[in-house]
C-alpha cells in the first residue's frame, strides 16, 4: 500500500514519525505509533527478509533498555527510550522497503533541491551495502589463509584488523571510482529529467496523507 | 596427504553446494580443478582450506581430521592463492607484504627473512622486494601473492584460475613458474577453464559438476570422455583434429606440436 | 562509412608518460573488431578515448582527434557521447546500480529523457535482446556473472548507440558464458548492424566473429587489418607468438614447414575439412 504513496510523501512521513517519537513521552502512544508503522508494514506487504531486519531491530532495542536500566534503574526511562528508538527506526524499513532507490533519489534531487550527486550516493551507497559486506568476507577470508586470526585484548585485534581495513577501503575507493565512471560513460550526467519527474510528482493522496501528518503533529504537540 | 571422505556441503537456505565427494591428493601432484562456474570448484578448495566445514564426512590432513583446524591452521600446510590479489595486499612494501604470512605463523625473525627472501626469489621478484605493491603490474601482482603463500612453507599450493584475465605472456611465465615449483617438490591444485593447461600441465583432473565429483582421472581421459561437452568442456583443438584425422595415420595427442610434427612430415612436399 | 576514426592520437594521464602514442586507425560502420595487445599495451585506454572518458573524464594531455560517428570527441560530452557509444568496463558489475534487472534498463532510459510508456517497451525490447526476458523483477544480486553482464549490455544498448565497446569481456566467465556472449555480440553485430570494439585475450573466442583485428603494444598500434594479416604478422615477426590461437599455430607453422597454403580457419570444422582434403589429396597422390 505504501508503494503507492510518492517517495516525497515517505521522506515526509519518515521526518513526521521522527519528530512524533521526539515529542512523544507516554508509552502508551510509542506503542500505537509503532504498532502502526508496523501494520503499514503488513499492509504494503513487505519481503520477509525485511522483518528478519526489525526482529535484530527489536533485540537491538531491548540490548539498549537493558544497558538503560544497568546505568539509570529507571524502568520507565529505559522502556521509553527503547520505544523511541524503535518508532524511529522503524520508519526507515518502511520508506526503504517500500520506495524504489532511484525514485527516492530523484524526488530529494528534483523536490528536495538536494543536488543530483548527494542524493545519487546515498541510494547507491544503500545498493552496494551487500556488495560490500561481501567483498569484506573475501578479503577476511583471504587474510585468514595467511594465518590472520582476530585473537588477543582488544589493542591487537585492531592492529590486526588492518589486515582487512585497508585492501577493503582500497577496494572500496576504486570501485566508486569506476562506478562514477561507469555512471558518466551512460550518461547519468544528462539534465534532461523529463521522465524521472513524471513518476515521483505529487497526487491528491499524497496531498491528503502531508495534511495527515501535519494534523497528527499539531495534535501531539498539543494534547501530549 | 590430504583426503576428503564423503564430503557433503551446503550454504544456509540453499540446495546441496557439494554432495559426496571422496578424492585424494597426493603429495607431489599437479592437479586440476576443471567445472562450470557455480559448479563447486571453488568451495571445494574452500573446503580443503578449512575456509568452509564439511556439513557432513571428514577431510584428513596426513589421516587426521581436520575438523578442529582454522584456515590459519591449514596455512601451514596449504598455500592458497585467491584469483584478485588486490584482495589482500595491505603492506607497504612488496618485502614485508610477503613476510605477513611467516610473521603470522610464529616463525623465528631469522626464518621470516630467509622464507621471504626465498619466495620472493623463485617468483621473480627480487628486484621488486623495495617497491610499494599497488604499483606493480597485475601479473606481478599474481605472483605476489604466490610468493606471500610461498613464505609459509606449504607443501600444497591451491591456486584459483590464476590465469584468468593475464595476457598470453603473463600465463607462459606463471605456468613456468608452477613448473619450477612442481619440479621442486611442491603438490599444484590449479582451478582452471583452460583445456589447453590442462592438456599441457595437468597430471590428473577432476572434474566437477553440479557439486559432484564428475571425473578423476587423466587429460587424455578426460577429453575423450562422453560427457565432456555435459561437463560445459570441449577438449584442445590438437586432440579435436588429431581424432578427426586420425583414418591418414595420424597419431591421436592432446598437444599441438606433435599434431604439428606429424601433419607436417605427412604434407612436405617431396621432390 | 567509418565508424571511429583515430587521427594521430596520443594521450597521456600524466605527463609526459604517454599511454597511446600516435594511434592512427579506422573502424567500419558494422564491423566486428578486436583490440590486442600485451597488458600495459593501452587497449583501454584506447576504448575510453573512443567512449569520450579520456579526456572528459580523466582530464590529462592530449594531441590528435577521435571522431565517433561523425563527432569529434572532443566537441562533444560524455552524455551526447552515451547515445553513440556504448560501453562495458571489465568491471561490469559495478556498472550496475540498480536493485532490480528492468530498473537498471529503465535507468539508461531515463537518463536519455525518455517517457515512461517507450521506457516499458523499450525496457522489454532491450531484455528480448540479450536474452533476459521472463527476469524483469529478477534482483541483480541473485543474477549469475554471465547474466549480469548480458544485463550490463542490454544497459548501454537501451541507449540505442551504433557503437558497443566492450573490455575484457570474457575474464570472469566459463567456456559456455564466454561462446554465448560472443555468439550475443555476432548477433548484435550481423542483426542489428551495431560496430563491435572488443578488448579481448583469448582470440580463438574471436574468430568466428571478428573481421578486423588491431594489435597494440607500448601505445603503438603495431598492425591493423584482416585477423589473417594480423595474426600472420604476429607469427612471423614473433610478437606474442604465445597469444596466437592453437589453431593458427597449427596452420601457420604447416604453412611455414611444407610450403602449402591454408585457409584463414575460424574454426576446428574449418581446420579439419581443409586438412581432410589435404591429407586425402596427398594420399591419392601417393597411392
Amino acid at each position: 500500500m505504501m508503494q503507492k504513496f510518492a517517495p516525497l510523501t515517505k521522506l515526509l512521513l519518515t521526518l513526521f514519525i521522527t519528530l512524533w517519537s521526539i515529542m512523544l513521552q507516554s508509552m502508551t502512544a510509542l506503542g500505537l505509533l509503532i504498532a502502526g508503522q508496523l501494520l503499514l508494514l503488513v499492509a504494503s506487504q513487505v519481503r520477509a527478509t525485511v522483518y528478519k531486519g526489525i526482529a535484530s531491530l527489536l533485540l537491538f532495542a531491548a540490548l539498549l533498555a537493558g544497558i538503560q536500566l544497568a546505568l539509570s534503574g529507571d524502568t520507565t526511562l529505559a522502556i521509553t527510550t527503547a520505544l523511541k528508538m524503535t518508532a524511529m527506526t522503524l520508519v526507515f524499513f518502511i520508506l526503504l522497503a517500500t520506495t524504489r532507490m532511484q525514485d527516492l533519489s530523484i524526488a530529494l534531487v528534483s523536490q528536495c533541491r538536494v543536488p543530483h550527486e548527494y542524493a545519487f550516493m546515498l541510494t547507491a551507497a544503500l545498493r552496494f551495502i551487500p556488495d560490500f559486506l561481501n567483498e569484506s568476507k573475501a578479503i577476511q577470508e583471504a587474510q585468514a589463509c595467511r594465518g590472520y586470526r582476530s585473537q588477543g585484548n582488544p589493542l591487537k585485534r585492531l592492529t590486526a584488523y588492518a589486515a582487512i581495513l585497508k585492501p577493503l577501503v582500497l577496494k572500496a575507493v576504486s570501485r566508486s571510482e569506476t562506478m562514477a565512471l561507469s555512471l558518466e560513460l551512460r550518461g547519468f550526467a544528462n539534465r534532461r529529467m523529463s521522465s524521472f519527474r513524471s513518476r515521483v510528482v505529487l497526487t491528491a493522496r499524497d496531498y491528503a496523507a502531508v495534511m495527515v501528518m501535519t494534523g497528527l503533529s499539531v495534535f501531539i504537540l498539543n494534547f501530549c | 596427504m590430504l583426503e576428503c571422505c564423503s564430503v557433503d556441503f551446503s550454504y544456509k537456505a540453499q540446495t546441496q553446494a557439494i554432495q559426496q565427494v571422496s578424492l585424494t591428493i597426493h603429495a607431489g601432484e599437479f592437479l586440476a580443478i576443471a567445472g562450470r562456474n557455480g559448479s563447486g570448484k571453488t568451495t571445494l578448495t574452500r573446503l580443503l582450506m578449512a575456509l568452509r566445514k564439511p556439513t557432513s564426512g571428514d577431510i584428513l590432513l596426513h589421516g587426521t581430521s581436520t575438523k578442529p583446524y582454522s584456515p590459519a591452521d591449514m596455512a601451514h600446510h596449504i598455500g592458497y592463492v585467491f584469483q584478485n590479489p588486490d584482495r589482500q595486499i595491505f603492506r607497504d612494501t612488496v618485502f614485508s607484504e610477503v613476510s605477513y604470512g611467516p610473521e603470522q605463523l610464529g616463525y623465528s625473525p631469522e626464518q621470516i627473512q630467509a622464507y621471504t627472501q626465498e619466495a620472493l626469489a623463485v617468483t621473480g621478484l627480487s628486484a621488486l622486494a623495495g617497491a610499494y605493491p599497488s604499483t606493480l603490474s597485475r601479473g606481478q601482482k599474481q605472483r605476489l601473492a604466490i610468493a606471500s603463500a610461498l613464505a609459509m612453507q606449504p607443501a600444497l599450493l591451491i591456486l584459483d584460475e590464476p590465469t584468468s584475465g593475464q595476457d598470453a605472456q603473463e600465463c607462459q611465465k606463471l605456468l613456468a613458474l608452477l613448473n619450477k615449483l612442481h619440479a621442486q617438490g611442491k603438490t599444484i591444485l590449479l582451478i582452471t577453464h583452460d583445456m589447453e593447461i590442462l592438456a599441457h600441465h595437468a597430471q590428473r583432473v577432476i572434474v566437477m559438476d553440479h557439486g559432484r565429483k564428475g571425473f578423476d582421472g587423466s587429460p587424455a581421459e578426460l577429453f575423450q570422455h562422453e560427457d565432456l561437452a555435459a561437463w560445459g568442456l570441449s577438449a584442445p583443438s590438437a586432440f579435436t583434429i588429431s581424432r578427426s584425422v586420425a583414418a591418414f595415420g595420424i597419431r591421436q595427442t592432446c598437444l599441438m606440436e606433435p599434431l604439428i610434427r606429424e601433419l607436417s612430415q605427412k604434407l612436405r612436399r617431396k621432390p | 562509412m567509418s565508424a571511429i576514426t583515430v587521427q594521430n592520437f596520443s594521450y597521456a594521464y600524466q605527463h609526459p608518460h604517454k599511454v597511446l602514442d600516435h594511434i592512427t586507425l579506422h573502424v567500419e560502420s558494422g564491423s566486428f573488431t578486436a583490440l590486442l595487445g600485451p597488458s600495459g599495451a593501452g587497449k583501454t585506454s584506447l576504448c575510453l578515448a573512443v567512449a569520450g572518458a579520456i579526456p572528459h573524464y580523466f582530464g590529462g594531455s592530449l594531441s590528435g582527434t577521435v571522431t565517433v560517428g561523425g563527432t569529434v570527441t572532443t566537441d562533444s560530452s560524455m552524455p551526447e557521447l552515451a547515445c553513440t557509444v556504448g560501453s562495458v568496463l571489465q568491471d561490469y558489475e559495478i556498472q550496475l546500480v540498480t536493485m532490480t534487472v528492468e530498473e537498471e534498463i529503465a535507468f539508461s532510459l531515463e537518463n536519455q529523457g525518455m517517457s515512461e510508456a517507450d521506457i516499458a517497451r523499450c525496457t522489454r525490447e532491450t531484455l528480448a535482446a540479450v536474452g533476459l526476458t521472463g527476469y524483469e523483477k529478477a534482483e541483480v544480486a541473485s543474477l549469475s556473472g554471465g547474466q549480469k553482464q548480458r544485463l550490463a549490455i542490454g544497459s548501454v544498448l537501451a541507449a540505442n548507440p551504433s557503437v558497443l565497446v566492450l573490455d575484457e569481456p570474457s575474464s570472469a566467465l566459463d567456456p559456455e558464458g564466454t561462446a554465448t556472449l560472443y555468439q550475443l555480440l555476432g548477433a548484435l553485430n550481423k542483426q542489428r548492424g551495431l560496430t563491435i570494439l572488443v578488448v579481448e585475450h583469448n582470440i580463438t573466442q574471436l574468430l568466428p566473429y571478428a573481421d578486423q583485428f588491431i594489435l597494440l603494444d607500448q601505445g603503438k598500434v603495431v598492425q591493423a587489418g584482416s585477423p589473417e594479416t594480423v595474426l600472420t604478422t604476429m607469427w612471423t615477426k614473433s610478437i606474442t607468438p604465445e597469444a596466437l590461437p592453437p589453431l593458427w599455430q597449427l596452420k601457420l607453422s604447416l604453412e611455414a614447414q611444407t610450403g602449402c597454403k591454408l585457409a584463414a580457419w575460424r574454426n576446428e570444422q574449418e581446420a579439419i575439412d581443409e586438412l581432410m582434403a589435404v591429407l586425402a589429396k596427398e594420399a591419392r597422390h601417393y597411392a
